[in-house]
């Protein structure tokens, strides 16, 4: 679905923000791109969406260079949803979205009161300008921006921020059921629970160089201790004990009347990164 | 080209609707025409000074109507006390003596001439009469001209600047860059919507104040002027608020641009005031196609020229600042 080589990218001469990306997407995988403010994660989704158009390198989408694919066409394929919810203020969300909706052909376009019931827009804010909603319900209406014209293949950035906990569940939940219908994501986040739970794989990028690319579990296990963390009760006292999990192939080697708990001490991601990259996600 | 761009022309009227700009053009229309009917017209029709005469012994049997006799010097002055425009002659020593407050020197002189004129109005010349206009009809061409550009010029390019800073505030233009739709559009859409209301203003302004007959008879020439300007206008707007950051940046170069780009014109235009340079000015050329236009007189072509020239590099650089905001980090 996306094919990126050698892609290098400058603002101005002394300010080159990529140096040399090479990665692919598979379709319908979703593929989660981290890092932190400044590291080049937004100039490559303007690359990839066909905003920025002076970089060097080769990008293809749909099997086809970019440069060669900015036509109508290649806009009605694919669907945006930015860091921050850029919503006419003045218009209500049925208006914002048939506006917007205005634009893709009709047999492509999804029934926007649909839409807003899937993401579970409160229907009394339905027909009152978008200057009267919460951040939360601005981010769903601009998730349904994005998924109005059914893309087949999805720009995610930060998709869950500005929403509570129920808020990103279901975001998750319908991330999942557009790759279950074979659309490609492409999420760009700070969040590591979102990347985590949500993506097949994912790319570390720091200071326009990408750092490392696999699936989070592989990414964690490549990096962890084989330690195992056991909470257990003995003659009616709480003990811990810190072992290799290879020591448990044969069972519990210790004496104990009641196992309370198992953890693994496999490293986060977020550990993963900051071990890769030496910052921080902020 | 069809639905896209239709959507994006509902959506900006939508978005001057909201923003209360027809509101606020209805409300300039009502002012300028009310200052025309009320104000200008009349001003303009007023009598000139009032003149008096003090002649006890009769000898100027040739004076004008317009000359008032008063009965002694004490009415006199009474009268100029309460007229302080007004002019004093008296001959009761023989000659003609004038009596008058002083204002500036130059209209004192014109004042002094007027009076001693009426006393003798047979031997008056009577000039050539240039033109087909009578000096009303002159006088509603001239301010509606005025109006007009003032309105092209200030009012609607703040209006554009207004409605884009909007969407730039609310991150939408960012969202047309990932549209199916060709990116110019959406500056075209713009461009039109306020060209439209331009050539409504411009129709209603000339035949409110102009009149019904003579407003129609130059309307096409009229159309073509608002035309030229509003585009320049709007081009200039969309520019302006496209490389500055926010609406109070805006109202500075605003200034300077309304100044720059008023004044000297009218200045010039309209009053003795003679400037060496105003030749290079490019509002003023604007400004008297649109008054050749009121006083159907020919434009040259180079002037048309040069206004599709200017049309065409503002539109270009219009286009490279929209790629770099669309671009721009969010």
């Amino acid at each position: 679905m996306i094919e990126v080589r050698n892609l290098m990218f400058s603002y101005s001469k002394d300010r080159q923000a990529l140096h040399g990306l090479n990665f692919t997407v598979e379709d319908g995988e979703i593929f989660g791109f981290l890092g932190p403010n400044g590291s080049g994660k937004s100039t490559t989704q303007k690359i990839l969406t066909g905003i920025l158009k002076s970089y060097s390198g080769s990008v293809s989408l749909f099997g086809q260079d970019i440069s060669a694919a900015q036509g109508k066409e290649f806009f009605q394929k694919i669907g945006v949803l930015f860091e921050f919810p850029y919503l006419y203020a003045n218009l209500s969300a049925i208006e914002n979205l048939s506006y917007f909706a205005s634009f893709y052909p009709r047999e492509q376009r999804r029934d926007v009161g649909e839409l807003l019931d899937t993401l579970e827009c409160k229907p009394d804010f339905l027909k009152k300008p978008v200057s009267s909603y919460s951040k939360g319900m601005r981010q769903r209406v601009s998730m349904a921006r994005a998924l109005i014209s059914n893309p087949r293949l999805l720009f995610l950035d930060e998709p869950t921020s500005g929403l509570d906990p129920s808020g990103a569940v279901l975001f998750r939940k319908i991330i999942e059921q557009e790759r279950k219908k074979g659309t490609t994501v492409f999420v760009t986040t700070h969040n590591m629970v979102d990347a985590d739970l949500l993506c097949d794989r994912v790319a570390f990028i720091s200071n326009g160089n990408l750092v490392a690319l696999d699936t989070p579990k592989r990414l964690k296990e490549k990096n962890s201790n084989h330690r195992v963390v056991i909470d257990y009760l003995c003659q009616g006292k709480r003990e811990t004990k810190t072992m290799e999990s290879s020591e448990l192939e044969a069972g519990i080697p210790f004496a104990h009347d009641e196992i309370i708990s198992i953890h693994s001490q496999e490293p986060t991601l977020e550990d993963m990164f900051i071990q890769y990259t030496g910052r921080r996600l902020s | 080209m069809g639905k896209g761009f239709c959507a994006l022309f509902k959506k900006d009227c939508r978005m001057l609707a909201s923003g209360k700009f027809f509101f606020m053009a209805i409300g300039f229309l009502a002012l300028y025409t009310a200052y025309v009917n009320l104000g200008y017209i009349r001003f303009m029709q007023m009598e000139p000074y009032h003149v008096y005469l003090y002649d006890p012994a009769g000898t100027q049997t040739e004076k004008s109507p317009l000359v008032q006799t008063v009965s002694s010097m004490e009415a006199m002055d009474s009268i100029l006390l309460d007229d302080a425009n007004g002019v004093g002659l008296d001959v009761s020593a023989g000659n003609v003596q004038v009596v008058l407050y002083a204002g500036a020197e130059r209209i004192d002189n014109h004042r002094i001439d007027y009076a001693l004129s009426l006393l003798r109005p047979s031997g008056n010349y009577s000039p050539e009469i240039l033109g087909i206009n009578t000096p009303e009809q002159k006088s509603r061409k001239e301010i509606t001209c005025e109006l007009l550009f003032f309105e092209l010029a200030a009012v609607g390019f703040l209006g554009i600047a207004a409605v884009l800073f909007k969407e730039k505030g609310m991150g939408v233009i960012r969202v047309h860059a990932i549209l199916p739709l060709r990116k110019t559009w959406f500056l075209l859409s713009k461009l039109a919507v306020f060209l439209l209301s331009d050539l409504v203003f411009a129709v209603l302004l000339t035949l409110l104040n102009v009149g019904l007959s003579d407003g129609a008879a130059v309307l096409p020439a009229v159309l073509v002027q608002t035309a030229i300007l509003s585009l320049i206008m709007a081009l200039v707007g969309l520019f302006c608020a496209l490389i500055l950051k926010d609406f109070r940046q805006f109202t500075l170069a605003y200034l300077v641009i309304a100044i720059f780009a008023a004044t000297p014109v009218f200045l010039s235009a309209n009053t003795p005031v003679k400037l060496d340079w105003i030749g290079y000015h490019p509002f003023y050329h604007v400004y008297m196609g649109l008054k050749n236009a009121y006083f159907a007189t020919a434009i040259s072509p180079a002037y048309y020229v040069g206004s599709a020239g200017m049309i065409v590099v503002l539109f270009s650089a219009v286009q490279f600042v929209f790629g770099r905001e669309i671009g721009k980090e969010g």
